[in-house]
């Protein structure tokens, strides 16, 4: 749909939940806790379009979502991104889903030897590449057409994320028990490129928000050494590299996934003034928000969540309850707090969920101390 | 010391509203004090100076001022509050030229407009000095007028 077929953003809502947005970051008072649902392709299914529609029409997309952020009143943000970045522009193969974001059918690191021989792209190739050059059709759209609803955005995922959007996922879990030091390489080049990448965005829109942390590299799959080995030491490195290039200021670390064994040495990961930290699963429980707060609270802001099954397939009453508990936790957390999902919302979420979660943040997110 | 100060970087200090003679005071300074960092290799040294409100930084040779830059965030100290052990390699490619520590990175709080949140620094473990390079002086840039725009 092009951008004359959609209704005008309401100027007065956009002003307040620019107000709700920032509070976290600049300590600047405003009425309640803000909610980031994370809406991605689920803005699609508000318009009967389906995920494939989505991931292939970014410009729209964007569009979808700043108007998805207007009618569930959450932060209005122009999200794009997807999990599987940064494989084709490395010779990887991609399918497109109509159910679901593109996936990776075919990657460019076969064996052990593809790594010595793997070389991490520059700053001017990665632009010309299809990731970014997507990537930026989507925020330039949201740049023109919704200028304040605009965050220069870099989806980078962890290094085991990159990785394995580079080498499959079964190969790199058998070279870490068999040789490690093939992943220490690749998750060292993953973060090269990681810097790569941040700077592009940097250059082009003279800032960048990098989305990073572990999502694969979490306790369900990997040990403790090995998250730190393969993830948290890479990415710190990655990361301080960003900010010492100058391509900062945001970093939300996105830890998706059981973090029950591992989340407390996140708390010594390179963090920039405008750092959120965001923690999926406490072994099969959601992550509480308290024990969130006691890590990272006079460190950053904190980004409670509530569980994305329970968006997409429980009741309004089960996700109003658990955001309940998680806000009155989160709300007065040092340096700001913001209320969402575990991960991306899912695509075909009951809209009266995702609903009932801005619901429990209106009705008990009310700021007492800021 | 006679440093040499060309004319583009001239140009630059002008534009951001350094005088020459307050940049040589801070080289001067850090010269006779020793609190300055030294690179672990080759003879390149960072000193520092201003007040709470701006602090600024001159990356100087022997005989050459090479780069000057400046963050109004004011640094109170390590987040945490103390050089605890952690688990990735910190180690910078500075030194103190005080007391030859290896300077580490590491999260120091900066506060800014009453708004006080962590950022990345460059620490002597010994002598409880802070620095900040130049590549993070300019995200801190881009994070001061986020905070001056939403503050105000």
């Amino acid at each position: 749909m092009p951008a004359k077929d959609y209704a005008p953003i309401d100027q007065n809502w956009l002003e307040e939940a620019g107000s709700l947005w920032t509070t976290p970051w600049v300590d600047k008072p405003s009425e309640r806790v803000i909610v980031d649902p994370i809406i991605l392709s689920h803005a699609a299914s508000l318009f009967r379009k389906n995920a494939g529609y989505f991931y292939q029409n970014p410009d729209e997309a964007i569009r979808m979502v700043c108007h998805a952020c207007e009618l569930y009143d959450v932060t209005p943000v122009g999200h794009y991104l997807y999990a599987d970045y940064w494989g084709q522009d490395y010779g990887a193969e991609i399918k497109v889903q109509t159910n679901s974001p593109p996936g990776i059918t075919n990657r460019p690191i076969k064996t052990a030897e593809d790594v010595d021989n793997f070389e991490v792209l520059e700053t001017e190739d990665l632009v010309k590449g299809p990731t970014l050059t997507t990537h930026y059709k989507a925020l330039d759209t949201c740049k023109e057409e919704f200028p304040h609803m605009f965050a220069p955005i870099t989806q980078l995922g962890g290094t085991m994320e990159v990785a394995t959007n580079w080498a499959a996922i079964e190969d790199v879990f058998m070279w870490m028990i068999t040789e490690p030091e093939v992943v220490d390489k690749l998750c060292k080049k993953a973060g090269d490129h990681m810097v790569n990448a941040c700077k592009a965005t940097s250059d082009r829109y003279g800032a960048n928000v990098m989305i990073t942390g572990s999502v694969i590299a979490s306790g369900d799959l990997m040990d403790t050494e090995q998250i730190k080995r393969f993830s948290f030491q890479p990415v710190s490195r990655a990361v301080r590299k960003v900010l010492n290039a100058g391509a900062g200021p945001g970093v939300y670390y996105h830890l998706c996934g059981n973090h029950t064994d591992d989340y407390q040495m996140w708390k010594n990961a390179p963090m920039s003034p405008f750092t959120i930290v965001q923690i999926g699963y406490d072994g099969q429980n959601i992550f509480p928000t308290t024990k969130l707060v006691e890590a990272f609270g006079d460190r950053c802001t904190c980004f409670g969540t509530v569980d994305t099954k329970l968006v997409d397939r429980g009741t309004p009453a089960q996700v109003y309850e658990q955001a309940k508990e998680q806000v009155i936790a989160g709300k007065d957390s040092p340096r700001g707090f913001i209320l969402g999902t575990a991960c991306e919302c899912p695509t075909n979420a009951p809209p009266v969920n995702v609903r009932a979660l801005v619901k429990a943040a209106k009705d008990h997110g009310k700021y007492e101390k800021f | 010391m006679d440093i040499k100060i060309t004319e583009e970087l001239d140009n630059t200090l002008k534009d951001n509203g350094f005088k020459q003679e307050e940049i040589l005071d801070l080289i001067e300074s850090a010269e006779s004090s020793g609190t300055k960092l030294k690179a672990r290799e080759g003879d390149i040294a960072i000193a520092k100076g201003g007040s709470d409100n701006l602090t600024v930084y001159a990356v100087y040779s022997p005989d050459e001022l090479l780069d000057v830059y400046a963050h109004k965030m004011n640094i109170l100290g390590l987040t945490g509050g103390e050089l605890s052990e952690i688990d990735y390699d910190d180690a910078s490619d500075w030194a103190c030229a005080k007391c030859g520590e290896i300077a580490l990175e590491r999260n120091v709080d900066m506060t800014y407009m009453g708004v006080t949140r962590p950022g990345p620094g460059l620490v002597c473990p010994k002598c409880d000095e802070f620095y900040v390079s130049d590549g993070v002086a300019k995200t801190l840039k881009t994070a001061e007028a986020i905070l001056e725009e939403k503050r105000a």
